[in-house]
């Protein structure tokens, strides 16, 4: 990695203003990982525009050095996307945090990429309004990370992930252009390139304004909690529900280890510890007929082996259902000093025999694996706990996660559901990916970076050996 | 050329493939350069669908890739010397009901394919036009959808991955047959509704949904599409999740034979929730004027076949698109070209409109224009004026399809912005030598 060229700082403070260009290596600390802490690499510097005009003078400055530009929303992605792992400028958008139209009447908003999911849904509930993609790090995370990840969340089972929700995009390409992608009342006059930009990982440019679909908040909510002896009953109970033709909202699993952690930290929920398994299952909808779905839901689950199912009859004990669910992540530091936050698909027939062979992996490997899964969507998060200081267990970590994905694929599934490829999972691409096929992702990435500047070293694996350590690299990311 | 292509692909093709040369007449469109294609081929086998494409990115035949042909003409392609069809491509590869996800060839038919999903209580909730006629493949290259796109989305919400043979013969396989997969880029979602403009696609996967206990559809009738419009903005506006909310301005009915302005709100789900919304409705909408009729079952479902095949037979298919909450405007331009329509022959050519009324996508069809130059002079005019002025407030308008003086001056599509060079290199990537579809995205 080559030292910046000496105008560059001062050129882009001509842009974003001097308060806005962090070049302290201190402060470059923090832009060092994301949630992925197994990746560190400081970038060079990193800016922070206010809107899109000043992003494309930032990209334009970037493009007359050719230095690598970075995008990067919260940091809360688990990939290592957002890492400047090839050396050069992060363009962070915490500043691009205005929501600039909610129209109700279009049921759509348009905002900058830097605004939090959250923030987003907030706005626009008096209005009877959400942004239905409900990533669990939602108060945390921009929608414009959630486009770059193409991000889920519990309720994408009957909502869908990001990209339904995406219909246009204000993209900042590596070379400075701006251009409007979609928008709500045009058909494109050709290709979906914002379904195609939608989990792009930042490679493809920045985007700084994005239009999304809004939908109606449900009238009403049923939720349940059911307690298992075991996973696989658990795994049983969801798949009976789905295949009876009922549609909850969310569908969702912790296991043993995951309720461990979350009950002996100060988030605990109430899960009763010498469970195997709690599932949530959510209906949303018109009142009519949703407590009849709940109570065949139930039936499902005590048929299925459930030694207890609770249903909540209030948004207080909804909230508190949920809560070892949702407090899963951040509890399962207490477990262990590190964690590796795992992400794949599975058919859903296929979630039992994954689950023992990933309990077997755990075993054979001397490691634990807590999961917690968006169950009807078939997508897992085996999450294993460890200590990065010990060297010996880190690679058994890494041997552990790679059979985990090859037994996910082998079941017909994929290397990651919602979490994306970022700079951890290039190894896994040729899993499910031809040679010939990477060669097209690399092609189509060159359409919109001819110069591969935008965010490089990340998704496709590269042909040749990867780039030598930079300077400031502590650990480099394999690839 | 038609001699040395047709022996090129004899040579290479099994059995079958090759179509007797007499049937090509089914194949072509208006305006089309050669009049007739020099072949076409339906191939069985991924393998020799992609040696054919290999061939004729060599030689330079420009290929339509084609389903049953019934929206070949779709998009105003242009030159074509060799249509290829996936209709004999119709195999399921996988179906595996407690997943609610299959995978099928692109030939299959819809309807083939809901006979296969219906027995398990599943469907693929698609009503594009043309309907179970059309084939899976098409429906997915070119992102067909109909009125139950209000709740359940367009292909694209729809299809988890592909096989798309490029036009130089690649084999590419993107997504795969899982709910949810981010690894690498979204080629799925950039193959849906490319128009046949990057490839071929063989085999596709997608989800599927329960098929829902009830349907029923509240028709509201007036006079004229114009008095439905605040009823059709408050269904629009509705927090219930409606199924699909279509106003149309001629619906003949069997029960009246008088055809009338209709807005038709088609409500699925389980009995309890199904009743709920339509008491809602009905008392929502009680001052909408007109008759209110209510269709259950079977006769909520024919109503609906019926509007897919609402195109069939159009002598030109346009599609206007502005933000929902413009219906009105699209409703006035729409009638604005009525007396053109009217006073184009004698007897008068009839124009009627079925809108979208939640994507605020109009449909505009006229039964048939003479396709000679100077007569279509005024519809030229007045359809630039008309995009010029969609484009104006960010919406669009398509001509899907039409007479070929008029696709061709017209254009099907609007001009793409500084977005052009993407699209360009897209092509350029997919179909290097610039043989697929040749006119319909003005990108060869
Ligand atoms: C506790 C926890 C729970 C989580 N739960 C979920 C979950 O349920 N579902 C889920 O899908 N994910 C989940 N995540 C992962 C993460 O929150 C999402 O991937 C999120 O979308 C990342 O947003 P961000 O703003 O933090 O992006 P960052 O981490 O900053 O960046 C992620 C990627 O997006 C790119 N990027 C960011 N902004 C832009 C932009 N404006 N234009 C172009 N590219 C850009 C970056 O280059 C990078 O490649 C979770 C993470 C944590 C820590």
């Amino acid at each position: 990695m080559k030292a910046l060229p000496p105008n560059l700082l001062e050129e882009l403070a001509a842009a974003v203003g001097p308060d806005w260009v962090i070049s302290d290596p201190d402060r470059l600390l923090v832009y060092e990982s994301d949630a992925q802490t197994a990746h560190n690499v400081a970038p060079q510097a990193v800016v922070l525009p206010s809107d899109t005009d000043q992003a494309s003078q930032v990209a334009r400055v970037l493009h007359r050095h050719q230095i690598p530009l970075v995008p990067r929303g919260a940091g809360t992605g688990l990939s290592g996307g957002a890492l400047a792992t090839r050396g050069g400028v992060v363009v962070g958008t915490s500043r691009m945090n205005k929501i600039l139209e909610v129209d109700p009447s279009n049921r759509r908003a348009v905002v900058q990429s830097g605004v939090l999911n959250t923030d987003l849904s907030d706005a626009t509930a008096p209005h009877g309004l959400h942004y239905a993609p409900d990533p669990s790090s939602q108060a945390a995370c921009t929608i414009g990370g959630n486009v770059a990840e193409n991000s889920g969340g519990p309720h994408c089972l009957k909502y869908g992930v990001t990209s339904r929700y995406i219909t246009g995009l204000r993209v900042v390409l590596p070379d400075g252009t701006t251009v409007w992608l979609g928008g709500q009342g045009r058909e494109a006059p050709s290709f979906d390139l914002v379904g195609l930009f939608v989990g792009s990982e930042g490679c493809f440019g920045l985007a700084t304004e994005v239009e999304v679909a809004l939908t109606p908040l449900p009238e009403a909510v049923e939720t349940l909690l059911a307690i298992f002896e075991t996973l696989e009953d658990a795994g049983r109970a969801v798949t009976s529900i789905v295949s009876a033709g009922l549609l909850p909202a969310a569908l969702e699993i912790v296991d043993r280890n995951t309720i461990k952690a979350v009950e002996a930290s100060i988030f605990a929920a109430g899960y009763p510890t010498d469970a195997g398994a709690a599932l949530v299952v959510e209906f949303d909808g018109v009142e009519a007929g949703l407590a009849e779905e709940a109570e065949k839901a139930e039936e499902f689950c005590k048929a299925a082996g459930a030694r207890e199912v609770r249903r909540a009859e209030s948004a207080e004990e909804r909230l508190a259902l949920w809560k070892g669910r949702k407090k899963a992540f951040g509890t399962m530091g207490r477990l262990a000093p590190d964690l590796l936050v795992q992400d794949a698909t599975v058919p859903r027939t296929r979630l039992p025999e994954v689950l023992a062979s990933i309990a077997e992996i755990a075993d054979r490997y001397q490691l634990q694996v807590a999961n917690v899964f968006h169950a009807g969507d078939g997508n897992l998060h085996p999450n294993i706990v460890f200590d990065r200081r010990d060297a010996e267990e880190t690679r058994r970590v890494e041997a552990a996660s790679k059979e985990i994905m090859g037994v996910c694929v082998d079941a017909g599934g994929t290397i990651t559901g919602e979490h994306g490829v970022g700079a951890d999972k290039q190894k896994y691409m040729h899993l499910v990916f031809s040679p010939g096929e990477l060669e097209v992702l690399r092609r189509v990435k060159g359409v919109f970076d001819p110069d591969g500047r935008c965010n490089p070293g990340k998704v496709v694996p590269e042909d040749e050996a990867p780039s030598e350590a930079g300077p400031n690299e502590r650990t480099e990311a394999k690839s | 050329m038609t001699g040395s292509l047709r022996s090129a692909l004899a040579s290479m093709v099994s059995e079958g493939t090759l179509i007797p040369q007499e049937e090509r007449g089914r194949w072509t469109g208006p305006g089309w350069s050669p009049e007739l294609p020099s072949a076409v081929v339906a191939p069985t086998r991924e393998d020799e669908l992609a040696g054919i494409l290999g061939k004729a990115s060599e030689e330079g035949w420009r290929v339509l890739p084609a389903g049953f042909g019934s929206w070949i003409r779709g998009g105003g392609p242009r030159e074509v010397d060799l249509v290829l069809s996936t209709r004999r491509m119709t195999r399921i590869l996988e179906y595996e009901p407690a997943d609610l996800t299959f995978t099928a060839e692109a030939g299959i038919s819809l309807g083939s394919l809901h006979d296969i999903t219906s027995p398990h209580g599943q469907w693929l909730p698609l009503d594009p036009p043309g309907g179970s006629k059309g084939s899976l493949g098409a429906t997915v290259v070119l992102g067909a959808a109909g009125p139950l796109r209000h709740h359940y989305g367009t292909p694209r919400d729809h299809v988890l991955g592909l096989t798309l043979v490029a036009g130089d013969g690649r084999v590419l396989r993107w997504g795969g047959r899982v709910v949810k997969n981010v690894a690498g880029f979204d080629l799925t979602r950039l193959t849906v509704g490319s128009w046949g403009a990057l490839g071929i696609v063989t085999s596709v996967s997608a989800r599927l949904f329960p098929i829902p206990e009830s349907d029923v559809t509240m028709v509201f009738c007036a006079s004229e599409v114009a008095e439905l419009l605040p009823a059709a903005r408050s269904m629009a506006l509705s927090p219930l999740p409606l199924a699909a909310v279509e106003l149309v301005d001629s619906l003949a009915l069997e029960e009246h034979g008088v055809p009338e302005a209709a807005l038709l709100v088609r409500l699925l789900g389980s009995t309890p929730q199904v009743e709920e919304m339509a008491s809602r409705i009905t008392n929502d909408l009680q001052d909408s004027g007109g008759r209110t009729l209510k269709l259950q079952g079977d006769r909520s479902r024919a109503l609906f076949q019926k509007l897919e095949g609402w195109e069939d037979g159009a002598g030109l298919v346009a599609r206007l698109s502005m933000l929902p909450s413009e219906l009105g405007t699209l409703l006035e331009e729409a009638e604005g070209l009525r007396p053109l329509a009217t006073g184009w022959s004698d007897p008068g050519a009839t124009m009627s409109l079925s809108a979208q009324v939640g994507t605020g996508v109009l449909r505009l069809k006229i039964s048939d224009l003479p396709g000679t130059a100077e007569r279509l002079d005024p519809w030229i005019i007045a359809f630039r004026d008309l995009r010029g002025r969609l484009e104006e407030k960010g919406g669009s308008l398509v001509l899907h399809s039409g007479p070929s003086v008029l696709m061709e001056e017209v254009g099907p599509w609007g001009a793409p912005g500084l977005e052009r060079h993407l699209l360009e290199g897209l092509k350029a990537e997919f179909d290097p030598a610039g043989i697929l579809a040749r006119g319909r995205f003005g990108l060869e």
